[in-house]
């Protein structure tokens, strides 16, 4: 939906048609995809409505759902972690590329300043060099010709041969002075005019020193040409071939001569300067190559002029190796790496640093090199390159870097020495790794190290976003999963909250078939033309059907347990009635079952306690039919004794053997009542202990926690074999729970399941309501036949501790040897000790029993213990009749006790029948029966007629269970009504129990007849059932002189109602609605009724007056109760209730309100009760369940005023 | 002569009365109706079936009157109408009548007019139903009574 408006949005932007569209469509999928992306829930929120119409595709919606979810969600986190690590790599690469380049950068250029000065240090030094040389030589050359210059002018124009000797002589010495003291002089050369050559020279080869000088001989001392210019050429010296050259070894450091002269050929000769050199009298500079030496010569030349400066005299030339200064250039390399040459302008080599050969030899002897002819290739190339680059116009200095030389790099720096006669060029060449390679290496290392550095770190950084966002994935993960949870909880408590309304709609429909089953059944149990079979069946379905109702009302309370709205009501009630009579409804089943069900309560158990009555039977209706289901042979015992909330302890120690288990849960309790104590200080709180204990499959100790779970069962195929939802134990822990209790399986000797269970339950005002009756003065005697073991113990039990003499017997035979031995003791007084197989104990017993003066039998026999399948039953009936006299029998039957049976016992005069399972108040019943017949016997005895004994014939009430019915608050609202009259020691009261019934009619030769007067009989008891109060004339009258204001808008109901009240006898006004209904209480004339009701005021008033004249002093309220319609117009039910209970405030007045409505829910009901209303019943009305509630809401006035009156 | 009348009307009442249980017109309320009726007050079950259906032609003239307008009904005023006519038909033991009361009642709590003015429909159509059928029935006790012949018992198993 929302990419729809997108779409729309974008719709409207301006823009060609086929761009727009693209371009719309382009967004729209990537739009789609970020809105399935951002709100993947989406989808998920909109479905429900239709996964609840569809339910079959809802599972596999939400499986696509849940894996496409999980997909994108991987995608999305797959994704970031991707764009994370990309970042990563970006910021590591762009960090490590940038400190590597300014590092370099920076690295480079420090070096390379350094490198330059290197260099520029490098290519100064054998300049200077030169330049010393140079100037050395000069200087040299200037202090020869000076010292020339004098000599020859002292002797100016030598004229003799012995003057010009002398001359020579003396120039030779000044010579050799200045030679000598000059060694780095190569050779110093005088040439004079007239050809005479001197020379002195220095071999460095053999480091010896000569003296040159060509034969005077040929030279004319005078005259012959030595003025003539012309004769001054260099073909004088080597023209002059005729001359002869000397060369003289001499001392080199004495200058002594060493030796003969030898003759040389001229052409060994050094260079001597001669008179061509010095054509315009200034020094000039050569360089020149010599035989002797390797390395080319500087040489200089300058002319002597005689006195008068005006001829040249003669020539001197001075000649210094270079050799010298390649020795520093070698020196400079050696250090610093490289090569250095220098040249002449010209290019010619002049000194390298490398010890190549710096002249070629050619033929006509060795000759200067040029530079790029060098045999160095280094030099060459780099000679090559500047030639290249610069041409002929080279500058001062060159200062190139990265000159490529074949595959190396090379510095070349040429400076340029711009001598006036010897331009010199200084070359240096440095091969760049020879500064930078070190730099290069370092750089190249620097960045390895920085890449592997990075690459380790964005390594780490990857693992790291892998483990951080792992986090996140599983953060989101765990998100999604909560989302999912929660729209399942939220789908999960909507399809219960629709569960639960369905069901409280639905509580009416079900109730209302189910009751009107009932009420047929009613029917037809009141129905005469039944025979007795079908009686007991109807009977039977009669029970089932309140069962099932009771179910259905469960089912529904269950919803209300669970969502805890379950409001426990607060009743009296009488808790062993509402046992005994779950006990009776099981033992059916049970004996069905060929299972014992026994009740077992102690006598401290209070009668009346307060509560919710339909909850506590719930609680153990629950307990018994698990038990009843796991259980097929044994028995189930539903044990309770109770304890005194204060007076814990001393419980606690009395019964610690007994709840050694149980300890955890006892100090709970002392902690809870604690609580109590301080909540509640004058509550009579009693803690109510059961136990259900059974002899069935058990539970294995480690579910007996959860079984108390919903939807558990101990063990899971127990539904296929038992059925059951394994709702019963958790409703049943809710319950318990809810009335303060606790409830445990706790560990039991032997097979089976032991559940206990404590609950706190208030016990009324009232005292005195353990009022046992005391049998023990009666002399009585019972002797117990039953089948059941554990019945028969708990009963005996019982019977000792109260005093009355109690012996048991399990099966027929054993039962005719105590009857025979009890009663029959004056004629067989000393068979006792033959008697072997009677036990100690018996025999103990039956001692004591003899010691009872004037002992009242009673035998209580199991009509199982009779044989029923064959004929036989009736002559053991005909065995004990004879003991009839001596004892009172009672009968114990089964509930499918065949009427045959029971017509042979009536006949033969057995009355005392009832059904099993017998348990305490059955046998209370039993007891007082007989005492009250003795007593009767007794009196009658006197009279003389002890015939009618039939009051007495006892049989067993079959709406027993009515109290388990559908609608259990309204009768137990009237129940604790009926239970404070209920006491058992009060003999001569007309109540009847329940479980024994005066069946006088008994006449058995019609057995219709007797059904038929049965049946109104039977009527009637229901009727004492729910009012408890024995009625002199006919059950219809039972409403006779109450005066009850009907308050009924409906005329239908309103009329029925009236009837049907009226013929009960009741006296009744009619109002339409609430205030009507208000008015007339107020009033206290019945004169002011509605005028609608005029006529039927005017017959009531004459009735009424009546009764009011009978009881004056009865309240002065014109009612004793109002039926109250809920929904009426003007003024509803509630409302009206409300109007009534606040008009009461300040008297003493409360007019019990009954109230009158359709819906059948128990909401209703509270809503009826809270507004105080004393009693609710529902439409259609039930007769008698109107009556029942009628009378126990009006009775105890009634009694009052009559006892008053 | 007499005697054979009373006992084929007897049987035709008794059939007639069953075949209206049978077919679910009434129930066990109007048995205990019946059972109300005696001596004393003779034309009980006539009396309160006539009330009831004045009652219920009256209801249905309002629930019809509130459920002509096609908007704003006011579904609380109808729905105290069903529930009075529920309360009434089950009092009386009209249980075509109260079961679709039950309906009824349930359209109006989702307020479903469409549903309430059919359910109203059948209720219309139940009731005038009814009241030909008890019409019959009561005629036919009329005959009976005529013939000097007693009404008789009859239980619905």
């Amino acid at each position: 939906m929302r990419g729809d408006s997108f779409s729309m949005s974008i719709e409207n932007i301006p823009d060609s048609p086929m761009v727009s569209r693209k371009k719309k469509m382009k967004i729209r999928k990537v739009f789609d995809k970020m809105t399935q992306w951002v709100t993947p829930w989406r989808s998920n929120l909109e479905s429900p409505r239709e996964m609840m119409i569809l339910r079959g595709d809802v599972e596999q919606d939400e499986f696509q759902y849940a894996s496409s979810h999980c997909l994108s969600s991987y995608y999305s986190v797959f994704v970031v972690r991707l764009a994370i690590m990309v970042m990563l790599a970006i910021l590591i690469g762009l960090l490590t590329v940038l400190t590597w380049h300014f590092t370099r950068i920076y690295t480079k250029q420090s070096l390379k300043t350094l490198a330059y000065g290197l260099r520029y240090e490098l290519l100064q030094r054998p300049v200077l060099r030169m330049w010393s040389v140079v100037n050395t030589t000069s200087e040299l050359t200037t202090a020869q010709v000076k010292l020339s210059e004098y000599v020859i002018k002292k002797s100016d124009k030598p004229t003799t041969q012995e003057e010009l000797v002398e001359m020579y002589q003396a120039m030779k010495d000044v010579t050799w002075a200045l030679f000598a003291s000059a060694k780095a002089l190569n050779a110093i050369t005088i040439n004079y005019r007239n050809g005479f050559v001197q020379a002195f020279h220095r071999d460095p080869a053999s480091s010896s020193t000569f003296y040159i000088f060509s034969d005077l001989k040929n030279y004319s001392i005078n005259g012959i040409g030595p003025e003539d210019v012309s004769g001054w050429n260099n073909q004088s010296i080597h023209g002059n071939m005729s001359a002869i050259w000397y060369q003289q070894q001499l001392d080199p450091v004495t200058g002594e001569k060493l030796g003969k002269p030898l003759k040389i050929p001229p052409d060994d000769l050094i260079n001597i300067a001669g008179i061509s050199q010095v054509p315009d009298g200034e020094a000039s500079w050569h360089v020149t190559v010599s035989k002797y030496m390797d390395s080319p010569l500087l040489s200089a030349a300058l002319p002597v002029f005689d006195a008068s400066n005006k001829s040249i005299v003669a020539v001197v030339g001075v000649t210094t190796a270079l050799y010298s200064v390649g020795q520093l250039m070698r020196d400079l390399v050696d250090v610093h790496g490289g090569h250095i040459y220098l040249t002449s302008q010209e290019g010619y080599l002049l000194a390298t640093s490398t010890n190549g050969p710096l002249l070629k030899n050619t033929t006509n002897g060795p000759k200067l090199m040029k530079a790029i002819d060098s045999e160095e290739w280094v030099i060459r190339a780099g000679a090559q390159w500047l030639e290249k680059t610069y041409g002929s116009k080279r500058p001062q200095e060159v200062h190139a870097e990265n000159v490529k030389l074949g595959n190396q790099r090379y510095y070349i720096d040429s400076f340029y020495l711009n001598l006036k006669r010897l331009p010199i060029v200084s070359v240096v060449i440095i091969p760049r790794k020879f500064i930078m390679g070190k730099v290069d290496e370092r750089a190249f290392k620097t960045l390895i190290i920085l890449i592997s550095a990075s690459v380790c770190i964005f390594f780490i950084g990857c693992v790291c976003i892998l483990i951080l966002t792992n986090g996140v994935s599983k953060e989101m993960k765990l998100r999604a999963e909560l989302i999912r949870q929660l729209d399942a909880r939220r789908r999960a408590e909507a399809s219960s909250n629709y569960k639960s309304q369905f069901l409280a709609n639905m509580s009416h429909e079900l109730r209302t078939p189910m009751a009107a089953v009932i009420g047929l059944l009613d029917i037809l149990i009141s129905d005469d033309c039944l025979s007795n079979e079908q009686y007991a069946t109807v009977t039977q379905i009669r029970k089932c059907s309140t069962a099932l109702l009771r179910l259905l009302n469960n089912i529904l309370d269950l919803s209300k347990v669970e969502s805890g709205k379950l409001v426990l009501e607060e009743a009296e009630f009488d808790l062993g009635r509402e046992l005994e009579g779950l006990v009776d409804m099981f033992s059916v089943q049970c004996i069905n079952h060929n299972v014992e069900t026994v009740l077992d309560l102690s006598d401290d158990m209070p009668a009346l306690v307060r509560g919710d009555s339909a909850r506590l039977v719930q609680i153990f209706a629950n307990l018994i039919s698990n038990s009843i289901k796991f259980t097929t042979t044994g028995h189930i015992i539903l044990r309770g004794w109770c304890e005194n909330i204060n007076s814990l302890h001393d419980e606690m120690s009395l019964t610690v053997d007994r709840k050694k288990p149980w300890a955890p849960m006892k100090t709970k309790l002392v902690q809870h009542r604690n609580h109590l104590q301080k909540s509640c200080k004058n509550a009579n709180k009693m803690v109510l202990w059961f136990e259900v204990d059974d002899t069935g499959c058990g539970i294995d100790p480690s579910k007996w926690d959860s079984v108390f779970e919903s939807f558990e069962q101990a063990d899971p195929s127990t539904t296929r074999t038992h059925g059951g939802t394994g709702l019963g134990l958790c409703i049943v822990r809710n319950l318990v729970n809810k009335m303060g209790g606790e409830i445990k399986v706790v560990q039991k000797n032997g097979v089976g399941t032991l559940m206990r269970l404590y609950l706190i339950l208030s016990t009324p005002e009232t005292a005195d309501q353990n009022i046992q009756p005391d049998f023990s003065k009666y002399g009585l005697v019972v002797l117990l036949s039953m089948y059941g073991s554990t019945a028969r113990m708990i009963t005996s039990k019982w019977l000792r501790k109260h005093g009355i003499a109690t012996v048991e017997a399990s099966d027929w035979n054993e039962l005719t040897q105590i009857i025979r031995d009890l009663l029959e003791m004056g004629s067989r007084d000393n068979s006792f000790d033959s008697q072997n197989n009677i036990a100690d104990s018996l025999r103990a017993e039956l001692s004591n029993i003899e010691e009872i003066k004037n002992p009242v039998f009673v035998i209580v026999v199991d009509i199982g213990v009779l044989d029923l399948t064959t004929d036989i039953w009736k002559e053991q009936l005909n065995y004990l009749d004879r003991f009839s006299i001596k004892a009172k029998f009672a009968w114990l039957l089964k509930h499918d006790t065949s009427n045959t049976v029971k017509t042979e016992l009536r006949r033969k005069g057995h009355v005392m029948m009832v059904n099993k399972p017998l348990y305490k108040a059955k046998m209370i019943q039993i007891l007082e029966a007989v005492i009250k017949n003795r007593k009767r016997c007794n009196g009658l005895r006197n009279r003389g007629n002890g015939s009618d004994e039939s009051h007495d014939c006892l049989e067993i009430d079959p709406t027993q269970f009515d109290t388990c019915s559908s609608d259990d608050s309204s009768e137990t609202s009237g129940e604790k009504h009926i239970d404070k009259p209920v006491q058992p020691s009060t003999l001569h009261s007309p109540v009847l129990k329940n479980y024994l019934i005066d069946a006088t009619n008994s006449n058995d030769d019609s057995r219709s007849a007797s059904m038929t007067q049965k049946n109104p009989e039977e009527e009637d008891w229901k009727d004492r059932l729910y009012s408890g109060i024995v009625l002199d004339g006919k059950n219809l009258k039972s409403l006779e002189g109450i005066r009850i204001l009907l308050a009924e808008d409906t005329p239908v109901l309103q009329r029925v109602a009236t009837i049907m009240l009226e013929k009960m006898g009741a006296t009744v006004t009619a109002v339409w609605d609430g205030q009507q209904a208000v008015d007339s209480l107020n009033y206290k004339s019945i004169n002011a009724q509605d005028p609608t009701e005029e006529h039927k005021s005017s017959e009531e008033e004459t009735a009424n007056n009546s009764i009011k004249s009978q009881s004056s002093l009865r309240n002065s309220s014109p009612y004793d109760l109002i039926l109250m319609d809920c929904q009426m117009p003007k003024m509803d039910g509630y409302e009206a209730t409300k109007a009534i209970r606040r008009a009461e405030i300040g008297t003493e007045l409360h007019i019990p309100i009954v109230a009158l409505t359709a819906h059948a829910m128990s909401s209703d009901e509270a809503k009826c009760l809270e507004v105080g209303m004393d009693a609710y019943l529902t439409k259609p009305i039930d007769r008698k369940l109107m009556v029942s509630t009628i009378l126990s809401l009006t009775k105890p006035s009634i009694f009052q005023t009559s006892l008053s009156a | 002569m007499n005697t054979t009348v009373v006992a084929q009307l007897q049987r035709q009442f008794q059939d007639y009365i069953v075949s209206l249980y049978q077919q679910g017109f009434l129930d066990n309320q109007f048995s205990e109706l019946r059972k109300l009726q005696d001596e004393g007050t003779p034309d009980f079950v006539s009396e309160v079936v006539s009330l009831f259906f004045d009652d219920c032609s009256k209801l249905i003239d309002t629930m019809s009157r509130s459920l002509e307008r096609p908007d704003n009904v006011d579904f609380k005023q109808v729905d105290s109408g069903v529930h009075q006519l529920k309360g009434s038909s089950s009092s009386v033991g009209a249980r075509r009548v109260k079961n679709v009361c039950i309906s009824f009642k349930e359209c109006c709590h989702v307020q479903n007019r469409e549903g309430c003015l059919r359910c109203l429909q059948q209720v219309d159509y139940e009731y005038k139903m009814l009241k030909t059928k008890l019409q019959d029935l009561f005629n036919l006790e009329q005959q009976i009574l005529q013939a000097g012949g007693t009404i008789p018992q009859v239980d619905i198993n």
